[in-house]
This record gives structure tokens, C-alpha cells and sequence, in this order.
């Protein structure tokens, strides 16, 4: 039985991703740590490897090593599931994500293949629906937990979810309106090019506002500060996971850093072009996608280490009064610019 | 051919399966997530029947409004099982047999309706064949059907919906009328 190439390198690429995701988790965790110590003016970790590198390392050892509890009075099973299901819906949205343009591998392969690990024609409402699903693994250990801290955590984060992901979604779909395709990979490359020969061609010029309401609503789906209410340590000790420890704390750990990167790479696929971008030949295209994922990611923890904690009847104000109307205007306007002007 | 009939009966058992669970366990908070369980093994079906967007709108659609029934659940129907609550209706409602009858009565209807509505479906689906089909399930040709042939059902639905949304906000909002209930 003989093996095709091209099975062997999307079989290379879905390890990559797998990985390269793990390690974000745990980059992140670092990045966050020293951009915060230098925005407070202090060192951060500096012990663990050269200026303090391996202290991510150092941590997952350290949670591996504790003991894994569980409260007597907890639902057995769903506490058990909930760390695995925030997880798994944090890895399968990556799956339909495009970072590169397709490649041949510098001639390995016979016919070039697409640098992500599933092109399917509905990609943007697939992550939709996996980002919807991740609520569940949230919202369940609130409640299997049986602690009251982490209950309230898990409703505030259903009420959240619920309420910005229809800007969320109304965001998006202006942008489809302009690209006329559910598919990312079509998006990015409706992005490619330059108006003038300078100014490139992405949506984020055309869609400021879609840009704007969507890394808000990802910044609350995300339940990052300044919308962070699910574990705001102050009122809810830690919110949702409070009762979870080791490895089963981790995987919440995990799963809303590898979160906030799916939402940096949807948007940059969205908005600032995917791997479209000056100076760097095609094939190098995953270059400019790194970088402006990472840019945004940048953002992410500048913004929380920035901008104090809304109250929550303001986050649901927010949310209802301001951010919802003005995502039904953006769309109508969309739908009226693209109707007039054509796609 | 082999596989794709193993994931069928995959899917499919495991669609049966948790909807039977859904009634036959008795935790509400068990049966809500094997309802989202089991719409997740229709969209399995779905996607082997060459229509993801049907799928992925499946999800979509019911994991917001199952998370919504989920908190009914927590806020409302704080009890871990559900006999207590049903014998103390039925008990309270003077009327167990009664209401028994009408439920068999309408269990029956819905099966006949079932029935029907298999047989139309069958020759729905022998109409569309081979390449037609696989137009009629891309996002552009159900849109298109779904706001020309199907028009009005679509509007009347959403319609209804909006009679039921108006509904329920006057009954909740019923005990507040008098004081400030609005005031935000």
C-alpha cells in the first residue's frame, strides 16, 4: 500500500497546528506576564532559563504535579467533561483557519495544497457554531462545580455569550456581504492587491466599524478584561473554575489563550488580509500572517492590562444598546454599498 | 462506500440514543445537554449528506437556544430529578388519566404525521438526483428558495416567533406593570 505525499503533509500540517497551538498557550501565558510586568514597571520572571523563558515551562510542570480535586458534592461526570469539552472546541475552531497561501513545499509535493487543515465552504459559520459550543464546557463547570462563585461565573458568561455573539455575527456578515463567500480562504483572497498601488486591499479600510465591533465582541466571547466578569477575582474568587485544580484547571487555562488566537486568526483572515502583504513573496505569505496575528494578540494584553473592569449591567448595556444597533446599521449600510456599487 | 456506512450508523445510533435519554434519564440538566448531543449527531448526518451549511446552522441555531434552556433549567427547575415535580402536577392538575389520554392521543398524531411525512420525502429526494443535488444544497440556491418558493412560511414563522417573544415578555412582566418595571 503505497502512501501519498499530499496525505503525508496534511497529515504534518494538522500535527503542526496541534502543536503550534499548545505552544501558544504557553507563549502567551509568557508574553503576558513580562508586557505586564513592564507596563507596571517591574521585571516579570526572570529566574527560569534566560529572561525567565522556561517559566511556562516550569508551570506546566508544576500543574501536572498537583493533585487533581474534586468536590464531594460535584456532578461527577459533567465536572470531569466540562475541562475536556472547553478544550476541544478551543482546538477544532483552528481547524478551518487558513495561515498560508497553498504551497507545493518548494516542489516536494506534486500539486500545491492549502496551508490549513480543512477547507470547507462554510468556514466563518463553523467557527461560529465551535466558538458557540465552547460556552458549554464553561457554563457546565459552574454548574457541576456546586460552589456558588462558580455558578454565577457560568451565568454571567451564558449572558455574555449570548448577548455580543449577535454583533458578533452581524459583524460578519457585512463582511461576507462584501466578499460573497462563507469560505475563509475566498475572503483572503478577496483581500489580495492594492488600491492606488499603496493603500492594500483589506476589509479593514472598508469594514472600520465591522472591525471594531467584532474584536469587541471576541474580546467579551473570549471573556477577556475588560469584559472578564466570568472570573473577576474580586467578586467571584475565580469564577467557573474555582474548584478546579492541576491539569483540569489547565485545560481552562489553555483553552482561553488558544481562544483569544482563534479569534486573532479569524480576524486577521477576515480583516486584515491573511497572509496578503508587501514586500514578502507569496510563498512567504505565513510571515505577515504571524505578524499580524501576534499584533493582535499584543493588543489583547496591552487592553487588559490598561483598561479596569466594566460593571455588568454596563457590559450588558454595552452589549444591547450600543453595540447591537450599531451592527444592524453597519450591515444595512453594507448591504446598501454593495447593492449600489456591486461586490 | 464502507466507512461512510459506519459513520452512519455511528451518528444515527448515537442521534437515537440520546434523544431516548432525553426522556428516559431522569436529571432535566442530563437530558438538556443529550438533546444538544443528539442535534450534534443530525448535523454528523447532515454533513454526510453533502450539506454542511445545513449542519453548521444546526449548531448554531441550537446550541444558543439550548444554552437558553439550559439556565431555565438552573434559574427555574432547581431539582436534580424530575418525579417529584411531575407527580405533584399531576396531582395538583386533579386530571392524571385525562392528561395521559391527550398526551397518547397526540403522540399518535405526530407518529401518522411522521409516517407522511417520510413517504413525501422519499420522493423528494429521488427527484433530486446527481448533480442537481448537489446545487440544491449550496448557500446561494437555499437562500434563494427560501425567500421565493418558501416566502411566506418563512415571514409567517418569524412571525410567530415574534407573537410568542411578545407573549412571553407580557406574562414575565405582568407582576411589575404597576411598579417601575421598564425603567431601563
Amino acid at each position: 500500500m503505497s502512501v501519498s505525499p499530499t496525505l503525508i503533509a496534511q497529515l504534518a500540517i494538522l500535527g503542526f497546528v496541534f502543536f503550534m497551538l499548545l505552544n501558544s498557550a504557553a507563549i502567551m501565558v509568557y508574553v503576558e506576564r513580562k508586557v505586564a510586568a513592564k507596563i507596571q514597571q517591574r521585571m516579570g520572571p526572570t529566574l527560569v532559563g534566560p529572561y525567565g523563558m522556561l517559566q511556562p515551562l516550569a508551570d506546566i510542570i508544576k500543574l501536572m504535579m498537583k493533585e487533581d480535586l474534586r468536590p464531594k458534592a460535584a456532578d461527577a461526570i459533567l465536572f470531569t467533561l466540562a475541562p475536556i469539552i472547553a478544550a476541544t472546541t478551543a482546538f477544532t475552531a483552528f481547524a478551518v483557519v487558513p495561515f498560508g497561501a497553498a504551497t507545493t513545499f518548494w516542489g516536494l509535493l506534486p500539486e500545491p495544497i492549502s496551508l490549513q487543515i480543512a477547507d470547507i465552504n462554510v468556514a466563518v459559520l463553523f467557527v461560529f457554531a465551535i466558538t458557540s459550543m465552547g460556552v458549554y464546557g464553561i457554563v457546565l463547570a459552574g454548574w457541576s462545580s456546586n460552589s456558588k462563585y462558580s455558578l454565577l461565573g457560568a451565568l454571567r458568561s451564558s449572558a455574555q455569550m449570548i448577548s455580543y455573539e449577535l454583533s458578533y455575527g452581524l459583524a460578519l456578515a457585512s463582511v461576507l456581504l462584501l466578499a460573497g463567500s462563507l469560505s475563509l480562504r475566498d475572503i483572503v483572497n478577496a483581500q489580495s492587491g492594492a488600491w492606488l498601488g499603496v493603500i492594500p486591499r483589506w476589509f479593514i479600510f472598508l469594514q472600520p466599524v465591522s472591525f471594531f465591533i467584532f474584536m469587541t465582541a471576541g474580546i467579551a466571547e473570549t471573556n477577556r478584561a475588560p469584559f472578564d466578569f466570568p472570573e473577576a477575582e474580586q467578586e467571584l474568587v475565580a469564577g467557573y473554575h474555582t474548584e478546579y485544580s492541576s491539569m483540569s484547571f489547565a485545560m481552562f487555562f489553555m483553552a482561553e489563550y488558544i481562544n483569544m488566537v482563534t479569534v486573532s486568526a479569524v480576524a486577521t483572515d477576515l480583516f486584515l488580509g491573511g497572509w496578503h502583504g508587501p514586500f514578502l513573496p507569496e510563498s512567504f505569505g505565513w510571515i505577515w500572517f504571524l505578524l499580524k496575528v501576534s499584533a493582535i494578540l499584543f493588543f489583547y494584553v496591552w487592553m487588559r492590562w490598561t483598561l479596569p473592569r466594566y460593571r455588568y449591567d454596563q457590559l450588558m448595556q454595552f452589549g444591547w444598546k450600543a453595540l447591537l444597533p450599531l451592527s444592524v446599521v453597519n450591515l444595512l449600510v453594507t448591504a446598501a454599498g454593495v447593492l449600489y456599487f456591486g461586490a | 462506500m464502507a466507512h461512510n456506512l459506519v459513520f452512519f450508523y455511528g451518528f444515527a445510533a448515537l442521534a437515537v440514543v440520546s434523544t431516548l435519554l432525553v426522556i428516559a434519564q431522569p436529571n432535566p440538566i442530563y437530558s438538556v445537554l443529550l438533546l444538544i448531543l443528539s442535534f450534534v449527531a443530525l448535523a454528523g448526518l447532515y454533513v454526510m449528506l453533502d450539506a454542511p451549511f445545513v449542519a453548521v446552522t444546526q449548531i448554531i441555531v441550537y446550541a444558543g437556544a439550548i444554552m437558553v434552556l439550559f439556565l431555565f433549567v438552573v434559574m427555574l427547575l432547581n431539582v436534580s430529578h424530575e418525579h417529584a415535580v411531575a407527580d405533584n402536577q399531576a396531582a395538583s392538575d386533579g386530571g392524571g388519566p385525562t392528561v395521559r389520554w391527550f398526551g397518547a392521543i397526540l403522540a399518535g398524531v405526530m407518529a401518522v404525521e411522521l409516517v407522511w411525512a417520510l413517504n413525501r420525502s422519499r420522493s423528494v429526494g429521488a427527484a433530486l438526483a446527481g448533480a442537481e443535488r448537489e446545487t440544491a444544497w449550496s448557500v446561494e440556491e437555499i437562500g434563494r428558495i427560501l425567500f421565493t418558493r418558501y416566502g411566506f412560511a418563512f415571514e409567517a414563522t418569524s412571525v410567530l416567533i415574534l407573537v410568542a417573544m411578545v407573549g412571553s415578555i407580557a406574562l414575565a412582566g405582568r407582576h411589575l406593570s404597576g411598579k417601575k418595571a421598564w425603567r431601563r
